[in-house]
């Protein structure tokens, strides 16, 4: 395949242009099961080449799923003439480094049937099923696995290889007393089969399921609030605009004239660490083909950096960062890799808190240029060490940077999210808006 | 001229056939696509691309096995068909497979006439300028998507049909700022349809309307939270009830038996002012398609008749699974996914109340003029929706802007509080996300009066 990448790049340069290409694969099996059988039975293998060219300063993009020689060069023309009516941008050019990057994860071939795989798919319907009376069905459940690769290449001849393989389940348990329902959905990604964690997702699944069926709302009112791992990253994710070098460039990250300044607590540090030790995956070069290192994010509070790629870089004549992000898809913008939040000065935990492990309707509650939010959420209230009631019904409102200056460190332990690209201290968040009965 | 030669079709599915299926069928998908990302007042981004793909579905009993690849190589599509035929371990004789063309009335679309980059630009550059007269816009957004999708379909009962389906949107995103103040307002028309959508859109009442949404929320006070009655407008308001009601009516949850609607066929569900509609058959509308991912011809079904729920939104599994006929509601986001029942243009019909009526029953509420998206979990019926742009009612007047107002609540119990439904329908587009992928629906209904709803906002 990087002969045919050679190739194009070649063509291009031919007709004055630079470039650099990605090429995606991914082949997958998936399966879940209703009713004792298996339901949905699901294999693929694709593949997608995109280009970007940048010719007299201005960009194009293309992309093809077909790979034909007609498909490819009609990709090409595309791309070319996509530039064509592109504005001039100086600031975006194909980086100028050469040489190969390789990061193809080895994990030890396993030999397993495909019979034990549709009877561990079938037993995420029916344990969850045997477990609870109250269990009236497992509307999601699933196993499925995927190997990606992605190959990189540009103009000035930087090769990159990427390769990985990976494992998921995942359960739900819907539960019916006296008509009032409840459902939870657990899921775990490993990179190996054998590493499949079958009994946790299910039970968590039932557990989460059987508490949530005595869900009851808070009182409208100010509450002190914890959340889950999963449930901080997403708020994170929603509002990653704010440590975007890209959304800066666009005026839309409000932090942009706070760098230097403390903006969070100051005794919060968040740093993206790419090759973070307990991550999921460790994270070597991005999708220019820089490699990458530690980035800190803030220190005690204070701003330190945005994520950059080259292209804001240049804008804020600055260096890159290292956190690109391009699929074959899509024109260049940011990302981070593994982020993680640390804190200093611990505190008890207050007599009264909830503790926030479900919440749904973030994104589209979310306005990311004023950092306000609202979103539906369940967990429990829990009073004086002991967890008394279980939450539901009720919506959580704040802001995002109020959120962050308004908390307290109350651990040293790191916690992860479920896919294993987060990480955070536990964090007490003070006064926050919930409105119940 | 042909995606898949119907000599390899009928191959694939002969042996799928063979290997034990009681129903085959494939997907051909080409999809060309385009995007124009006018931002920072200049075309900031402009791709575009071809999909391609063979989806191959093998139906045996209540299973479902899907694969899809890339190429079109014969071998290929045998191998993938042999990996999905292994499941089912036995084999058949199957007869010959005779294809006959289906024949169907083309839903009509929008005309797709020839428009040049640069007038397209120029359009883009036009709204960008009108926007940014007002001193307090800081950021414009523009994405402009047009997509073309051509669709063969082969099934084992002797169908062959194809389709071509044009699509576009232009997604307007504008940022405000004064001060310490922010704020954002978005609207995104879209159609069934080609380049000459853009001619029917009225820009001059797209931008005042979005600069007075802006304005007005960038000093809005936080919302109060509680329970409280709303009254949600015209247009995008509907997505409260394809959340709250269309995805309960899918077979793909009903079969599943994680519908709260599963077994509710024939009964009052509703309040009985309330009429419900999904139409797959409406000139130019985003949500409309001539044939559904399986080769039916859409049509249009009453979901619920002055509060009674009538009819399913159902696909030939659904119909397999639970009896209720299909509807031509297989859809799919592309030859990726296997098919599943998914609602078209889906809508809260005309009422008999009027808009002022409506208002003076309100002594205390929120009105919820324009709503943002949100999501429901089928099995348990709880929703949320986001409100963009809300005002607070007193005394049947709207009064005070509000920010930050979340709708949450369970559909079968907000169902039963619309109590009065207005005479305004109108329709938006809008995405929406599923088992089968991310497809366009539109949403709609008249203004309408919910009794009580938990509102999510400032203690």
């Amino acid at each position: 395949m990087r002969d045919i990448l050679e190739n194009i790049t070649e063509k291009l340069s031919t007709r004055g242009a630079e470039s650099d290409l990605i090429f995606s694969t991914n082949k997958s099996l998936k399966m879940s099961a209703q009713k004792g059988e298996i339901s949905e039975y699901k294999v693929s293998s694709s593949q997608i080449l995109g280009v970007r060219v940048i010719k007299e300063g201005r960009v194009g993009i293309s992309f093809t799923e077909a790979l034909d020689e007609e498909s490819v060069n009609f990709m090409i023309t595309e791309a070319l003439r996509n530039a064509q009516n592109s504005h001039e941008n100086i600031h975006e050019k194909i980086l100028g480094h050469s040489g190969d990057l390789v990061d193809c994860a080895f994990y030890a071939e396993e030999d397993v049937e495909l019979s034990t795989k549709i009877k561990k798919t079938l037993e995420l319907e029916s344990l969850v099923k045997k477990a609870d009376s109250l269990v009236t069905s497992v509307p999601h459940n699933s196993y499925s696995e995927n190997e990606f690769t992605t190959l990189y290449l540009s103009s000035s001849g930087r090769f990159t290889s990427f390769r990985d393989k990976a494992f998921s389940i995942s359960t739900s348990a819907l539960m019916d007393k006296s008509g009032k329902k409840a459902n939870y959905y657990d899921s775990h990604l490993t990179h190996r089969f054998c590493d499949l964690d079958w009994d946790k997702v299910i039970k968590k699944s039932l557990f989460y399921a059987r508490e949530f069926l005595n869900e009851s709302p808070l009182s409208t009112g100010k509450y002190h609030v914890t959340f889950s791992a999963d449930c901080l990253q997403s708020i994170m994710g929603c509002f990653s605009n704010f440590f975007s070098g890209k959304a800066a460039m666009d005026k839309v990250n409000p932090w942009t004239p706070h760098l230097g300044q403390e903006v969070i607590s100051a005794d919060l540090s968040i740093h993206d660490i790419p090759q973070f030790d307990q991550s999921f995956r460790k994270s070597f070069f991005d999708s220019e083909g820089v490699e990458q290192s530690p980035l800190t994010l803030i220190e005690d509070g204070n701003l330190k950096s945005f994520y950059h790629n080259s292209v804001t870089s240049n804008y804020y004549s600055t260096l890159t960062t290292g956190h690109a992000s391009r699929s074959a898809l899509g024109p260049l913008g940011v990302s981070g890799t593994h982020f993680i939040i640390q804190g200093k000065n611990p505190k008890t935990l207050p007599s009264k808190y909830v503790e926030v492990i479900q919440m749904d309707g973030l994104f589209s509650g979310a306005n990311r240029v004023n950092g306000n939010f609202s979103v539906a959420i369940k967990g429990h209230l829990w009073d004086r060490g002991e967890r008394i009631k279980s939450v539901g019904n009720c919506t959580l409102s704040g802001n995002f940077q109020e959120l962050l200056k308004n908390v307290e460190v109350t651990g040293t332990l790191l916690s992860s999210s479920i896919d294993g690209t987060f990480f955070t201290v536990p964090l007490l968040f003070g006064d926050l808006s919930i409105a119940g009965v | 001229m042909k995606l898949l030669s119907p000599h390899t079709a009928h191959d694939i599915i002969h042996s799928g056939l063979s290997l034990g299926a009681d129903f085959v069928d494939l997907f051909i998908e080409k999809t060309q696509s385009e995007l124009m990302v006018f931002k920072n007042s200049r075309p900031e981004d402009i791709q575009s691309g071809t999909h391609f793909g063979i989806g191959i579905r093998l139906i045996h009993g209540e299973e479902t096995l899907y694969g899809y690849t890339n190429s079109t190589d014969r071998e290929e599509l045998l191998r993938i068909t042999s990996l999905l035929g292994a499941r089912i371990g036995k084999k058949n004789l199957p007869k010959n497979i005779n294809f006959e063309t289906s024949h169907f009335s083309p839903i009509p679309a929008l005309e797709d006439v020839e428009m040049d980059p640069a007038y397209k630009l120029f359009l883009l550059k036009n709204i960008d300028e009108r926007f940014r007269k007002n001193s307090k816009v800081i950021q414009v957004m523009l994405n402009l998507i047009k997509k073309n999708q051509l669709v063969e379909i082969y099934n084992s009962e002797g169908l062959v049909a194809s389709d071509v389906r044009p699509y576009i949107r232009l997604f307007h995103h504008l940022v405000m700022k004064d001060g310490k103040f922010q704020s954002e307002a978005f609207h995104g028309p879209g159609a069934f349809g080609g380049w000459s959508f853009l001619d029917t859109l009225n820009q001059e009442q797209i931008c005042e309307t979005l600069l007075k949404q802006g304005t007005t929320m960038l000093y809005a006070p936080p919302c109060p939270g509680g329970k409280m009655p709303v009254i949600i407008d015209n247009g995008f308001g509907g997505v409260i009830f394809h959340e709250a009601c269309g995805h309960l009516l899918e077979t793909t949850s009903v079969e599943k038996k994680a519908s709260v609607f599963w077994d509710k066929l024939g009964e009052e569900i509703a309040h009985p002012s309330l009429t419900a509609i999904d139409d797959g058959t409406l000139s130019g509308e985003w949500g409309s398609l001539s044939i559904d991912d399986e080769g039916m011809p859409t049509q249009r079904t009453v979901l619920i008749k002055d509060g009674v729920l009538k009819n399913f939104i159902s696909d030939r599994l659904g119909e397999l699974k639970t009896g209720h006929k299909r509807t031509g509601s297989g859809r799919k986001q592309s030859y990726k996914f296997a098919p599943a029942s998914r609602m078209r243009n889906t809508f809260i019909q005309n009422g008999s109340s009027h808009n002022d009526d409506i208002f003076s029953s309100v002594a205390h509420g929120l009105y919820a003029k324009k709503m943002g998206g949100g999501s429901v979990d089928p099995s348990t019926g709880q929703f949320n929706f986001s409100v963009q742009e809300g005002y607070i009612i007193k005394d049947g007047k709207i009064t005070t802007p509000v920010k930050g107002a979340t709708l949450i609540g369970t559909g079968p119990e907000v169902l039963r509080k619309i109590s009065m439904v207005g005479q305004d329908l109108k329709l938006m587009a809008g995405m929406c996300g599923s088992v089968s992928g991310s497809i366009p629906t539109t949403v709609g209904q008249p203004l309408i009066k919910v009794d009580e709803i938990l509102v999510g906002g400032e203690a």
